[in-house]
């Protein structure tokens, strides 16, 4: 599992991995996602939509993300979760404070 | 009955060989409703994360892990070589928001019907089961 990030515009970075979001890959992301703040992109959208499965592991990293989104200023949203992303964020209750969108582009478009 | 054991060895192994051990086990099993595969599997790499997390606890282990399907429930168990864990299995809530861990046994309680723990013949045993969507 690799993350890759792209750049949507000035202020916001799009994630984007491919497979499961696991105990093994979670540290990857934390750290995918804190070089985008790192360098200048506190806004960051977490592409899910080729991610086949999460668990508890991957939904603490994404917890981490988002609090060191909103430390550094920004914020981190998701888009395109699977069925069984969604699963998992609505039986945490986090579906609330994880925003989910339809793409990345549409995640930062307010 | 039992269409075939995963023997899982750490460090070698990670959790990635469960995933591949479940995805072999539901192709022969095509029937089954999506939703019931999606939570047992849920549950089945929680609980099997744990197992692991011991393991990196600076102690290997070695643990058998199967799947049962019978026309009423999906059945997980797996037996490791760690020491006896001290683990209270009465219902637990859901952690705060912000937590960054320690949801993994609240979830298996809540994807699936049976979540049991015993220490059997130095290994440790843990059981999970769900009842199936149509049964």
């Amino acid at each position: 599992m690799e993350f890759v990030t792209h750049q949507l515009d000035e202020l916001v970075a799009v994630v984007r991995g491919e497979g499961r979001l696991n105990m093994v890959s979670a540290p990857l992301l934390r750290e995918a996602v804190s070089d985008a703040i790192t360098s200048g992109r506190p806004r960051v959208v977490i592409d899910l939509s080729a991610i086949e499965f999460m668990d508890s592991s991957g939904l603490g990293a994404l917890v981490g993300c988002l609090k060191t989104a909103r430390q550094a200023g920004g914020d981190l949203r998701i888009s395109a979760p699977s069925e069984q992303v969604v699963m998992v964020l609505q039986l945490s209750n986090l579906d609330r404070i994880l925003t989910s969108y339809p793409t990345p582009e549409a995640a930062f478009s307010d | 009955m039992i269409d075939e054991i995963l023997t899982l060895r750490t460090p070698q192994d990670d959790i990635n060989v469960v995933h591949a051990y479940i995805e072999r086990i539901w192709t022969l099993y095509p029937d089954l409703d999506m939703m019931d595969r999606l939570r047992f599997e849920t549950a089945l790499i929680e609980l099997a994360a744990n197992v692991i997390k011991h393991a990196d606890e600076g102690r290997s282990i070695v643990a058998d892990i199967s799947i049962v399907i019978d026309d009423d429930y999906i059945h997980g168990r797996i037996s490791d070589s760690s020491p006896a864990v001290k683990v209270d299995l009465t219902r637990r809530d859901m952690p705060d928001e912000d937590a960054e861990s320690g949801r993994g046994i609240a979830f298996i309680q809540r994807l699936v019907d049976v979540l049991h723990y015993e220490r059997r013949d130095d290994e440790n045993l843990w059981v999970i089961e769900k009842r199936r969507a149509h049964a």
